[in-house]
């Protein structure tokens, strides 16, 4: 009989890797393996790779393993099949962790974390961009986060989800959570940053970033910690209005964020929330990433748009007037994508959608700062229009 | 070991540059499948498009002696695609076409790598049923399924993979194409080679495209579930439901240690004071279905059921086979090493062979829980240990050793349907005898003349 124990170099904890039995479950729901076809590329070869890494069979330095340690999108999509229950996201940041320390880690990502991990900075943008702010600080029961980039990126989305959420509380001095640390090969540093916006902010934390969420639970506990969509249908409040096109009910598809569906197990609260106001279309693949991945995009490129084209290509099929995102990565990935193919369907997010069918806000339209000017879309016949009065 | 440059070079004309993997980061994950404890990691991997493509290589092969290792998605759980040789890992999951799914004859035509669901849901879309449906039917390819005669919930009623095989295209490791029966549901020219290579377990040849025959979309499933206080109270229930003449798609059976472990898991809300849980499903005309249901529920509890329940609708049937779907699971979650074995025996005898397994279990200080399918003997008696703990394992192969002489002892079987491989190897000879074995490495031989194919599993 051979022996085949995954005991070594003390770099995993033995328990998560021993999990696997190896059974494969995982391989059709992973996009990557999709991509390949290569065991290589899926959440089971990608748990051999780190087993070879641990037992010392493979080096730090073996280019498939480092090359699979980045490929990986982080998506967790291999999470929700396993039947083992392995934790997948828990693996891949100690991988990560590893594989990427001192001078290995992408330059990018450490320009990227060393911004948000500055929190004034973070603020000055904010308040520069006019992200929602309440006059002071109540001893409310919940909080809202901002986030570091979305702070900057989508502003507007903190106003939309301050204008559905009245009584919540805005305090100014919110720093980064750390998920992007965590996913970037500095999980320490992510879970210190987690527990100090912790402490930031005080009571429910509501959140309108799905990976923040994901990741702040991992931290501070799932019931500290509900993304926006959550905390909506958790506190019963029922959208109001309606949102139409052309005279129709709009034509809205969801994409969900990886982290959110897989690891906080919450899609359907945001489909119900869109069904509430819209027509809500089912879209082949809405539930796979979307390929932003946080970071991804960004140090992977070409594989991101990989990723990306086939779900384009079934948005626009669809015959939508909106597509709509619940974390700020997936939003700019989609806008941009769309844009780049002069698309009629635009990218919004959940807050932003919901907003407008109670007719707090009009739906963002037009360029965005921070995007290089290519460009804009025909501007689609009958913009979002707000019919007041209860939903049907 | 690593190949020759040469050999690389002439693989990589074969099916590509890009198709051809030897780093050996590349190789390490596919030094297993879904076995537990084997590890053999192969000198390269290739993934061939096309049936010219696999003769190619496989010409190859034997010419230099280099082992080949047919694999489709390695869920097997027998150690069938160990490289323990090293050699080349043979990945078919790239010939993932349809090729044909024809309603007027009532079959499929796929390559080999296909997915068992993606067959499914092909046919499905066309009103028809592939009826094997093993448990890892979302990844299993139909090449691996028809190369394991691979089983699954319904065999009962509607048979194992090798009811369903029509026809197959093969080659042979001296590089032969073959093309084996084919579209017709009559054919006796010849030797029967497509039963054959059906549960060959990738020795004999490699399948590149099977045809298969599909059945029509039954109009409603249902499903029941009762609770007995032992395990040998719902084996005479099997008997009864058998002996009046119903034949149910599904029968699966938790014994009580499977209960408590899913109901820690999942929450159903099982009754924890049964001694066994009995599944039943059936398909059909609904009228045919309701009948049947009520029928076995009233035999259930003729023979000492404590409750039985029948679905009232699709949600709540699934939620009965919940129970089902979740021992694996549940039960890898008690130990960090899961042995998951299939001794089979004739049905009549279930309950018996469940009580020597316990007795076993005992005797070896392991913990082994049973399910399986109470329909056609089939148990999966599995064990979970800590994987540090070497003693524990030791023991658990000694008690598995134990179990299938039980099982042989009782005209029963090693193997139901995961196979021989390179796991159970060792046991084959107890259930074949002397005889049976040598006429195996004959045929293997007259298919394989150079040893090439799969070295070290069945024919070895
Ligand atoms: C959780 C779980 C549940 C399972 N449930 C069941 C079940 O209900 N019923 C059941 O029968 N099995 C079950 N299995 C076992 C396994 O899934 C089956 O044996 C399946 O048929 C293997 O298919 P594969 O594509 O993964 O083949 P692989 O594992 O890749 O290969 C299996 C064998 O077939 C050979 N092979 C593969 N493809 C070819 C080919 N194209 N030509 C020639 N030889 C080939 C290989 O060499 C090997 O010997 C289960 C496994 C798991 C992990
Ligand atoms: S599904 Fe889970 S247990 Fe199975 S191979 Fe994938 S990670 Fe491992
Ligand atoms: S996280 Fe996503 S990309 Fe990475 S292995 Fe899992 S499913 Fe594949």
């Amino acid at each position: 009989m051979t022996t085949d124990r995954v005991t070594g170099r003390g770099i995993f904890d033995p328990e998560l890797l021993d999990r696997c039995i190896s059974c494969g479950f995982c391989l059709p729901a992973c996009p990557t393996y999709a991509q390949t076809l290569d065991e290589g590329s899926s959440p089971r070869g990608r748990i051999n790779l780190m087993r070879a890494l641990e037992t010392g069979e493979l080096d730090d330095d073996d280019s498939r393993l480092r090359e699979e340690a980045s490929f990986c999108l982080g998506c967790r999509a291999c999470e929700p099949v396993c039947p083992a229950g392995v934790q997948y996201g828990q693996l891949l940041e100690t991988w990560r962790d590893h594989q990427w320390s001192g001078r290995r880690r992408p330059p990018l990502a450490q320009l990227l974390m060393l911004v948000a991990s500055r929190t004034p900075l973070l603020r000055a943008i904010g308040v520069v961009r006019r992200h929602a702010r309440t006059p002071s600080v109540p001893a409310a029961p919940t909080t809202l986060m901002l986030g570091c980039f979305e702070r900057g990126l989508y502003p507007g989305v903190s106003r939309s989800a301050r204008a559905l959420l009245p009584d919540i509380a805005v305090p100014a001095d919110q720093g980064c959570c750390g998920a992007l640390h965590a996913h970037n090969g500095e999980s320490e540093r992510g879970v210190e940053l987690a527990r100090r916006l912790g402490e930031q902010l005080p009571g429910v934390i509501v959140t309108t970033a799905g990976g923040c969420a994901a990741h702040l639970t991992t931290v501070l506990g799932r019931d500290r910690v509900h993304e926006l969509s959550e905390h909506l249908v958790k506190t019963g409040a029922s959208p109001v209005g309606r949102l139409s096109v052309g005279g129709r009910r709009a034509r809205v598809a969801l994409q969900d964020s990886c982290h959110l569906r897989n690891g906080m197990g919450v899609f359907a609260e945001p489909r119900a929330l869109i069904s509430a106001v819209a027509d809500l279309v089912a879209v082949p693949g809405e539930a796979s990433c979307c390929g932003a991945a946080g970071t991804y995009s960004l140090l992977r490129p070409r594989d991101s748009r990989r990723i990306l084209d086939p779900k384009l290509d079934a948005i626009e099929a669809a015959d939508l007037d909106y597509v709509v995102a619940v974390n700020p990565g997936c939003l700019r990935q989609l806008e941009t994508g769309l844009r780049r193919r002069s698309s009629k369907v635009r990218a919004v997010h959940l807050a932003d959608l919901l907003a407008a069918a109670a007719g707090g806000t009009p739906l963002p339209r037009g360029r965005r700062w921070t995007l290089p000017r290519i460009r804009v879309p025909a501007r689609r016949a009958g913009a979002a229009r707000i019919t007041g009065g209860p939903t049907a | 070991m690593s190949l020759d440059r040469d050999v690389v070079g002439e693989l990589e004309t074969i099916v590509g540059a890009d198709h051809v993997r030897t780093g050996r980061g590349d190789l390490e994950p596919y030094a297993r499948d879904a076995t537990p404890l084997f590890r053999g990691v192969p000198d390269a991997v290739v993934s061939p498009r096309t049936a010219e493509e696999v003769a190619a290589v496989l010409r190859l092969a034997t010419r230099t002696g280099i082992p080949v290792i047919p694999r489709g998605a390695g869920s097997n759980l027998s150690a069938g695609t160990l490289a323990d040789r090293g050699g080349i890992v043979l990945v078919l999951t790239r010939m993932d076409r349809i090729l044909e799914i024809s309603p007027d004859e009532l079959l499929a035509r796929v390559e080999a790598g296909v997915t068992t669901a993606a067959l499914g849901e092909a046919a499905a879309a066309k009103g028809l049923l592939y009826a094997p449906d093993p448990g890892s039917r979302t990844v299993s390819t139909v090449g691996g399924n028809v190369a394991t005669c691979a089983g699954g919930l319904r065999g009962l009623k509607y048979g194992v993979t090798r009811n369903y095989v029509l026809g197959t295209t093969a080659v042979l490791p001296t590089g032969e194409i073959i093309r084996t029966g084919g579209r017709l549901w009559k054919d006796v020219a010849g030797y029967d080679l497509t039963r054959l290579l059906t549960g060959s377990e990738g020795t004999l040849g490699v399948l590149t495209e099977i045809t298969v025959a599909l059945l029509p979309m039954p109009a409603t499933t249902n499903t029941g579930v009762a609770y007995f206080p032992t395990l040998a109270d719902a084996g005479r229930a099997v008997t009864a439901v058998i002996g009046d003449g119903i034949v149910p798609a599904t029968l699966e059976f938790l014994d009580a240690k499977c209960i408590g472990a899913v109901e820690e898991y999942a929450n159903l809300g099982l009754r924890l004071d049964a001694g066994a849980l009995l599944l039943f499903g059936d398909d059909g005309a609904a009228d045919a279905v309701e009948r049947n249901l009520t029928r076995i529920g009233e035999l259930c509890t003729a023979h000492r059921a404590m409750e039985v329940t029948l679905a009232a609708d699709v949600a709540r049937s699934d939620a009965l086979l919940a129970a089902r779907r979740c021992s694996l699971p549940a039960l890898s979650r008690l130990g960090t090493l899961t042995i998951l074995e299939d001794a089979t025996v004739p049905r009549p005898r279930l309950a018996e062979m469940v009580g020597r397994i316990d007795e076993i279990a005992e005797r070896y200080d392991v913990p082994i829980a049973t399910f399986g399918h109470a329909g056609d003997g089939n148990l999966h008696p599995t064990c979970v240990v800590d994987r540090q703990d070497d003693a524990a394992i030791e023991r658990a192969h000694k008690a598995f050793g134990d179990v299938f002489a039980a099982a042989i002892g009782m005209d029963g079987t090693i193997t139901g349907e995961h196979g021989v491989g390179a796991a159970k190897l060792p046991y084959l000879e107890a259930r074949l005898g002397a005889d049976q074995m040598a006429l195996l490495r004959r045929i293997k031989a007259a298919f394989d003349p150079a040893g090439i194919l799969n070295p070290g599993k069945l024919g070895s």
